[in-house]
């Protein structure tokens, strides 16, 4: 029971994204825009991240019957779904990975050294980084600009990172609710992105062949 | 203030803007006017007419002494799709 609350949850996370990243791929074929083609990827590869925990949870315990599952599966899913991560993050133009003060360095360093038995960890902690510098340079631009609708992606990146955050203490307390509370609040978070798709005034059909 | 930085397809958005909102009669608005309007310089004007009345956004109309522009029916579901997706954009604190 608990397999299919999980992939169904993040079945859920895939359709999401898989939605968010068509509409980027229409804007990109419409417009040519290289931004809208980073966002069609990071979409996609949330989309691609949660299909593959889902898919691969419900053929593991459906199909080839599996008690215990593969943690692969996860890791996995979560490294592509990073991958989407981090073209959002880039997006706004990351200037460095790294940052270059020692002040910092000090703080910012232990977040991948200290997890450091787990790939799980270390990509969890990545993604976290990634989704709350999204989110800091979403809510500057709403600073700047007043759009109502970057409220929602703000808080869409926001709670996508506390949904990172969660996973990654959930690998503390295993057995705990914590793992779907933290799939639930991503889903929510990707949920908060479609707010701007809905006040997008966009007539069907239209399409222009190649980009401008 | 800081001058914000236009991409390739906003000065695009601001041409077919132009060419829709602000054309002074029915032939069209000239390349001068365009230039001022939106703001860019004749050599990258010229292109970006090329491709915009090659891609049948633009309509291309001769007076008696220059061409004239004027936005056609694809060059309005573009702008409206182009502005439905800058929104798109904007919300995640970007631009197209």
């Amino acid at each position: 029971m608990e397999f299919i609350l999980e992939s169904a949850l993040n079945l859920l996370g895939f359709v999401v994204g898989l939605v968010l990243g068509i509409f980027a791929y229409i804007g990109f074929k419409n417009t040519g825009s290289p931004t809208l083609f980073r966002l069609n990827i990071s979409f996609f590869s949330i989309s691609i991240g949660f299909g593959v925990v889902g898919f691969g949870f419900l053929i593991e315990s459906l199909v080839l019957g599996y008690v215990k599952l593969d943690t692969w599966i996860q890791t996995l899913g979560l490294g592509i779904q990073t991958i989407g991560y981090f073209f959002i993050a880039f997006s706004h133009g990351i200037k460095s990975f790294f940052p270059k003060s020692r002040y910092f360095k000090s703080i910012a360093i232990p977040l991948f050294i200290i997890p450091g038995n787990s790939i799980e960890h270390i990509i969890r902690s990545i993604s976290f980084i990634l989704l709350v510098y999204g989110t800091i340079e979403t809510i500057m631009s709403y600073m700047e600009n007043r759009k109502r609708s970057a409220i929602f992606v703000a808080a869409g990146l926001g709670l996508l990172a506390l949904g990172e955050f969660l996973g990654w203490y959930s690998i503390v307390f295993p057995k705990s609710v914590l793992y779907f509370i933290s799939v639930s609040t991503k889903i929510v978070g990707l949920g908060a992105l479609f707010v701007p798709i809905s006040q997008v005034p966009l007539r069907g059909g239209v399409k222009f062949g190649n980009s401008v | 203030m800081a001058i914000a930085y236009r991409t390739h397809m906003s000065i695009i958005g601001d041409i077919l803007s132009t060419a829709r909102d602000e054309v002074p009669d029915e032939s069209g608005a000239s390349v001068t006017y365009l230039i001022r309007k939106a703001n860019v310089s004749y050599a990258r004007l010229s292109k970006i007419l090329e491709t915009l009345v090659s891609q049948g956004l633009l309509e291309q109309t001769s007076s008696d002494r220059a061409c004239k522009y004027r936005i056609s029916n694809r060059g309005r579901e573009f702008l409206q799709a182009y502005r439905g997706f800058r929104e798109f954009a904007d919300s995640f604190g970007l631009r197209i």
